[in-house]
Parts: C-alpha cells; structure tokens; sequence
C-alpha cells in the first residue's frame, strides 16, 4: 500500500515537472485575437457557435500530440524538420507567410494590451510602449524557467472569464441545446466566423512553439502520458474558456442586439449589461491574454525563422553573434507597436489579412505535419496511428474546403 | 555553352542526363560521395569527398549508376549533364559512401573553426580530371537566395546603392558531417574532426543536435573526451545520452568522470539503471560513486570529491614531488595537499606554492599549516561558499566526525552549486 502511495506521489511529482508546453501553448491560443473572434461570435450568433469548440478541441489535441511526439522522438524543432525535408523553396513559402502574419498578430497582441488598458483609463501612447519595454526585458534579460512559471500564473488567471460568464445569468438549458443540436444559417458571414474561431484556436505559429517547447523541456518518450496529460488539460483550458467568452457575450450582448467589433468594445458593453467589476475582469483577462502573446509571439516568430533558415538564433548569444536573430525580433516588435500607434491605422483590415494569411497556413503546415509524422525514418515506431491521419487529413480538407468556398464566393 | 569546372550540388540534382547522342537517360536524384581512406596515398584531393556514383531517376525506378566520361555544361542558365556511357553500380561498391543531397544539403553541419552548428545552404565542388570533389559548403545568405531564384533579382535592385549580399564558404577540411541517421552503413573512421574541439564546445554543439545525432556523435567521441563533453552537459541532456547508450559504454565513460560528478548524474537516473552501471564498472570507480551517493543532497558531501593526494608528515617537498610527477594528478587535485595521522585522520595541509618554495629536503611537518579550515561531510552546504571566498580557499578539506578524511571540496564545484540555484530561483 505504501509502495502504492509513493508511486503516486512520484507520478504527481513528475507530472509537475513536466507541465507546461501544453498548458502554455494552449493559453496562447485565446490571445487578443482569439477573445476578439470569440466574443464576436457570441455577441453576432448567440449560443449557435458554440458547437464548434468541440471539434476545435479535437483538433487542437491531435495537433499538438503529433508535435509533441515529433519533438520527443527526434529532438528537432519543427521548423529544422520542414527545411530538412521539404528543400528551400517549400521553406522559403511557409516562413514568409508566417513572418508576415505574426507582423499581423503581434499588431493585434499590442490593440489588445491598448484596448485593455483604455478601458481602464490608460492611454494607448502610454500602455504600448510600456508593455512593449517591459515584453523586451523580460525575454532579453530573463530566462526560460522563470518566464514559464509566470506563463503558468497567466494561463491560470485566464480562467477569470468564467466569473465575466457567470455574472451575465446565462440560460444554461439553452446553452446545453445548442451544442447537443446546432442550429446555425449556412452563409458566408457565419462560415467565415466558423473559420476564424478554428484558425484562431489552432493558429499556424502554435505547432512551431509547441514542439519547441518539448525539447526544450528536454522530456522523454517514457514520460509521454504525463505529456499527454499536459496537452489535454491545455486544450481543455483552451476551449472552456473560449467557451465562457462566447457565453459571457452570447447572454448579455446577442440577447440585448448589442453589435460589437472587437474585445474592447465587449467589455465596454458589459459593463451596463453584467455589472462593472464583470466588465473589469473581462478587460483584465483581455489585457493578460494580450502581454502573454506579446512576450511569446515575436520571439517564437523570430526562432522559427532563424532555425528554418539556419540564422544563429538565442537569447544568450550577443547582438553581433546573432545579429538576424536581433533585427527579427526587436523588428517584429517594434513594428507592431509602430502599427498601433499610427493615427488611423487600418486595424480591422490588418486583422482580417492576418486571418487570412493564418487560414492558408494553416492546412500547408498541417499537411507538412502529417508527411513528417508518417516517416519511418524520422519517427521509428512512433510513426501516426490511421486514426489520427484521418481526423488529421479530414481536417485539412475541410479547412482548405472552407477557406476556398470564402475565397470564390464574394466573385459569383 | 561552356564547360563547367567548379559547379552547385543544389543545381545538379534534378538535372536532366544525357548521353551523347541527346537522349535523355534520367534525372539526377542524388550523388554518392566516398570520404577518403586512411590508408589512401596523399593526392592533392584525397581527403576530399569524391563522386563514385550518381543516383538517378530514369522514370520507371531508381537506379545507382555510374557514368563514364561526364561532363556538366551550362546551357543558358541551367545546367546540363552529359555522359558516354551509363552502367548499374553493384551496391557493395557504395558500402563506404554516403549520399551527399541526404547527409549534407539543408542540414546541420558542425564549423570546427567557428566551434558551431551551422545549417549548409550548397554544396560547391570541383570537377578535375581526377574526378569530381566536394570542396566547400555555402553556408552564407548569398546560397540561400540562389536556391530561393532570387539571388539575381535582388542583387539587380541592390546594386545601385552599392550593398553587397554577404556570401560565405566553408572549406570541407573546416567541417564535419553529422547527421548521418539516414545511412544503413557505419563510417569506419567518423567525426575524427570534432576530438580537436574543446570539450564545452562540444557539448554545446551536442545540445543543439537531433536525437539521433547526438547519441552517434557521442558514442564515437573517446572515453576521456566522452566524459569530459558529458561533465560539460546539463544534468537532463547528460541523463538523456547515459540512457541512449549501451551499459558498458555509459559505465566505460563513467568511470572516466570524476566520482562526485558520476554521482551527481547517478543520483537522477532511475534506481535500477543506476544499480547496472555501478555494477558494470571498475570496482575501484564504482566504490567512490556508491559512497558519494549515500550522502543527502544539501550536504558537503554530495559535491565533494574523493580524488586527494595524502601524505605523511614524515615525507619531505622531494617526495612529494616525486609523487606528484608519477601520478600525474588533475589540476584539482593539487588546489590543496594534505597530510594525515596513522588513523587517517586530518592534521595539517599544504599547497603547491609550499612545496615550490622549500627545498627539496624539508619534512611535511615543518612546512604544514595545522591547524587546517576544514568541514565536516554531512554540514548543510549553504556556508561553504561563504567561507571559501573569505579565507581564499581552491579547496577545503571535508572529514568525518572522526575527523577522518573523506574529500575535498573545490571552489569549481561551489561555484556551480551557486550558479544552479540562481537558475531554479
């Protein structure tokens, strides 16, 4: 019995140890663009969205299972993996786009920290560059282990949009219906909604950081269910609070016909609707969502691309021993609070782009995925089971399909 | 059209081939490289990689080939290659070659001058009479722009303000190959270059590595250097490699690690691997690891080492000399001298500096400092750093409650000890 105890006790031990990549990666996941998306969706169409956080689950899970596994069994992050076996040209493609997109989400990461911080009473021409001196010292000057137990104190305060939800006295019965038997109008605006919250939860950039992350928490094959464990509680994390977002919104913004643009406005319109501490903790969790994506996307952005295109790349080296590395990601930073500041910036159609761009990345790189995660010779024996390929190639071809019909359409 | 003499692997494979009447034979998948021979006479070339075979695509399968009398000529912008004859290469030929688009294009190559992993952009070879060689890899953004196609096109626009895209090449004598997962075969003697690195080099090279080329690059370092790259390693990356290896070699490279950093690695392995590696090695090594081990973490014993050189009092500085020429200690190992009583226990210590500036004759007595700063081996580790950078100590002695002598600690082992709590802060 006592044996039995230890055991469980060295597993809890273990499992500590290991926790993070997914929790993380799955927090980064509700950044300022995912809020904004999902409390649109819940303030256009009610509980009728609501459904597709399952499937968004499933995939977000199969995804960043496939990325861990690669990350264990050969210890190479996912861009090395994608140069190594796709050539340059494929390469070239996929870091550019992305490159380009993240240029995009960080410009969002940086609205939403303004946004937040405006609702509270902060200039954005004080708020960003602030945040944004602050997000450089922190990756410069800190280092790895300390930065993820702050990510893990900022995943865990996410949660704060379960009291935003409550507050608004949803109908439970009617939430629980529509999940059980959607209803939705099949037309452009709502698949293109349907579309934004599958790409904003599973974002492109995520799969790289991901992988990164296992290696560099240097974990084992032998610890691959603590792993999995650390995936299904971030992809859970993901999508409840994904879930509360919609429903906070759904009740009090849909029900009163209260049309909103972005997360801003959201916590702005609550605040009549749910009370002003409801309104309060949805700009909190905003404004955390946001510097949390601030500090990881830039950096991730500007690795992935070194690694791809073997620039030296780290956060230990000098200015001048990896100066590609430096301009990547203090030009990525600095060109999204640039961006921000502008008077007059088209924010709504930079978002937009950076969805797009993130929609036709995100089926390349999944099928990459898939092509590494099925080679003998990388994976051994690790090699994908039928199950997940299907769920994996259906889902490219459903994405690819969605993004397509969106593209054609507006010409018919 | 002109002959080529130097030319781009990168824009030889997927080339169309040829013979001589224009027929198209295949395209070029790869070429297979054989790395010379140690036993090879010293031709200019020979210890460069030279083309044996080609591997070609005719359409219908692949196929290892050999060509007779090719020549690659640029035709417009394009290469193309162009040949005699074509005739099927048994394999047993290819048993010592490596396929050089696999192994070498898009992957990480180690730079021995620059003491770094970089990732090769092309290949660029030489075509002598003698046959076709490898000579350097492009590992600059000039190659990366050319297998982009837009190396032409941005150098156009950037000419007029004068700003050169920086090109760079890495002779083949300047790197070693690494990433030879894809290879059935073992190369007889590989990565002979990397032994010429310094052991904390090597071993942040070595973290940078895949799994699979960290553990091949590992097992064929040499015992000593194997022990000290892996002395270098974080205490996951060293658990990671002890575990990708065979017993008897982890044990082999073990034994060659000093006892407290052994321990240190022993103590974060799972029981019973720890339990087969102490009993596969040398009784004498596996002694000094299993005492260690029994210390708890936060004590002086568990960073301390057991290898200290203990004289009596009675010997004299010629003795002691004579000894330490013999024995050929580390540099630790002589940071502090000590002498002990027939019961083994402490009663006086001395430094190289004493013996340099005595003469040859003197006893240990008259020379000792007795009434030596020690500690005692199950004290709390937190004073010991404090003590060693008040009283200037390289190393302190550590003894039992008999005051026997059990080790030393050395300052190399306090500051780590500092610096991994700073890093778990």
């Amino acid at each position: 019995m006592t044996t039995n105890k230890n055991s469980f006790f060295k597993n809890i031990a273990i499992f500590l140890a290991i926790l993070g990549p997914g929790i993380i990666t799955g927090s980064v996941d509700n950044d300022a663009g995912g809020i904004t998306t999902y409390s649109v969706a819940g303030a256009l169409y009610g509980n009728q969205l609501i459904w597709t956080l399952i499937p968004s689950f499933i995939v977000l899970f199969i995804v960043q299972e496939m990325n861990a596994r690669m990350g264990i069994v050969t210890g190479k992050g996912l861009a090395t993996l994608i140069r190594e076996n796709a050539g340059v040209k494929v390469t070239f493609f996929i870091f550019m786009g992305l490159l380009i997109a993240d240029i995009g989400n960080t410009t969002t990461e940086f609205a939403g920290v303004a946004g937040s911080l405006e609702i509270f009473g902060v200039s954005k021409y004080i708020s960003v560059p602030l945040v944004g001196l602050i997000v450089w010292i922190l990756v410069v000057k800190g280092n790895y282990t300390f930065a993820e137990k702050i990510f893990l104190i900022f995943s865990a305060s996410l949660l704060v949009y379960i009291i935003s939800a409550v507050m608004g006295h949803p109908d439970w019965s009617a939430i629980g219906k529509s999940i059980v038997k959607p209803e939705m109008a099949l037309n452009t605006s709502s698949m293109t909604m349907v579309l934004g919250i599958v790409g904003t939860t599973i974002a492109p950039w995520m799969q790289f950081y991901m992988q990164s992350s296992v290696i560099e928490k240097k974990l084992k094959i032998s610890q691959y269910k603590f792993v999995l464990v650390d995936i299904l509680i971030g992809s859970l994390a993901t999508v409840v609070v994904a879930f509360f977002i919609m429903v906070a919104c759904s009740s009090t913004l849909f029900e009163q016909h209260i049309q909103i643009n972005d997360a801003k406005d959201a916590a702005l319109a609550l605040k009549p609707l749910a009370g002003e501490f409801a309104s309060a903790v949805f700009a909190f969790g905003f404004f955390i969502a946001s510097i949390f994506s601030a500090v990881i996307l830039p950096l991730a952005t500007a690795f992935y691309v070194s690694e791809a295109f073997g620039f030296e790349a780290g956060i230990d080296k000098k200015w001048n021993e990896a100066p590609e590395f430096y301009v990547l990601y203090t030009g990525i930073l600095l060109l999204g609070m640039i961006i921000i500041l502008m008077p007059n910036a088209p924010l709504i159609a930079i978002s937009l782009w950076t969805q797009v761009i993130n929609a036709v990345l995100l089926p390349v790189v999944l099928v990459s995925m898939i092509l590494l995660v099925n080679k003998k010779k990388l994976m051994g024996e690790y090699t994908n089971k039928p199950i997940v390929n299907y769920i994996g190639w259906f889902t490219v071809i459903i994405l690819v399909a969605m993004s397509l019909s969106l593209l054609v359409t507006p010409f018919l | 059209m002109t002959s080529l003499t130097t030319f781009y692997l990168s824009r030889l494979i997927g080339c169309k081939l040829f013979d001589a009447r224009e027929n198209v034979l295949g395209k070029i998948v790869d070429v297979y490289v054989q790395l010379p021979m140690n036993n090879q006479t010293a031709v200019d070339n020979s210890h460069r990689p030279k083309i044996i075979a080609f591997c070609i695509n005719d359409g219908k399968s692949v196929r290892n080939v050999s060509l007779i009398n090719v020549q690659i000529v640029k035709f417009n912008t394009r290469y193309k290659v162009q040949c005699q004859s074509m005739t099927d290469v048994p394999s047993d030929v290819l048993s010592n070659t490596f396929l050089l688009k696999d192994t070498i294009l898009d992957k990480q190559i180690v730079d021995i001058n620059g003491r770094k992993l970089v990732r090769v952009n092309d290949v660029r070879m030489v075509a002598l009479s003698s046959g076709a060689f490898v000579v350097a890899v492009d590992v600059g953004l000039e190659g990366l722009l050319r297998r982009i196609g837009i190396f032409k096109v941005l150098k156009a626009i950037l000419q007029p303000f004068h700003i050169k895209i920086p090109s760079k090449f890495i002779l083949w004598d300047d790197v070693e190959a690494i990433d030879f997962s894809s290879l059935n075969i073992k190369l007889n003697t590989p990565f002979t270059k990397l032994n010429t690195l310094h052991p904390s080099d090597l071993a942040d090279i070595i973290e940078d590595l895949g799994k699979d080329s960290k553990t091949s690059v590992f097992s064929a370092l040499d015992e000593e250097k194997a022990a000290d790259v892996l002395e270098e390693l974080e205490t996951k990356e060293q658990i990671h490699i002890i575990e990708s290896l065979s017993i008897e070699k982890a044990a082999d490279v073990l034994e060659k690690m000093p006892a407290n950093e052994a321990a240190d690695l022993m103590e974060n392995l799972e029981d019973d691997r720890a339990a087969m590696l102490l009993e596969e090695m040398k009784p004498e090594a596996s002694e000094e690891v299993r005492e260690l081990l029994q210390y708890p973490d936060s004590s002086i014993g568990s960073i301390m080492t057991t290898n200290v050189l203990t004289f009596n009092e009675n010997q004299t500085v010629g003795d002691v000399l004579n000894i330490i020429r013999q024995e050929k200690p580390e540099m630790a190992e002589l940071y502090n001298l000590f002498v002990l009583d027939s019961e083994h226990r402490l009663i006086g210590t001395f430094t190289v500096r004493d013996l340099l500036v005595s003469s040859p004759e003197t006893p240990l007595k008259k020379i000792m400092n007795d009434h030596p700063f020690q500690v005692y081996d199950y004290d709390k580790l937190d004073s010991i750093s404090e003590l060693v950078s008040k009283y200037n100590l390289l190393g302190v002695p550590v003894t039992n409650e008999k005051e026997e002598l059990e080790g030393m600690v050395i300052i190399d082992d306090v500051v780590d000890d500092l610096l991994d709590k700073r890093r778990t802060i």
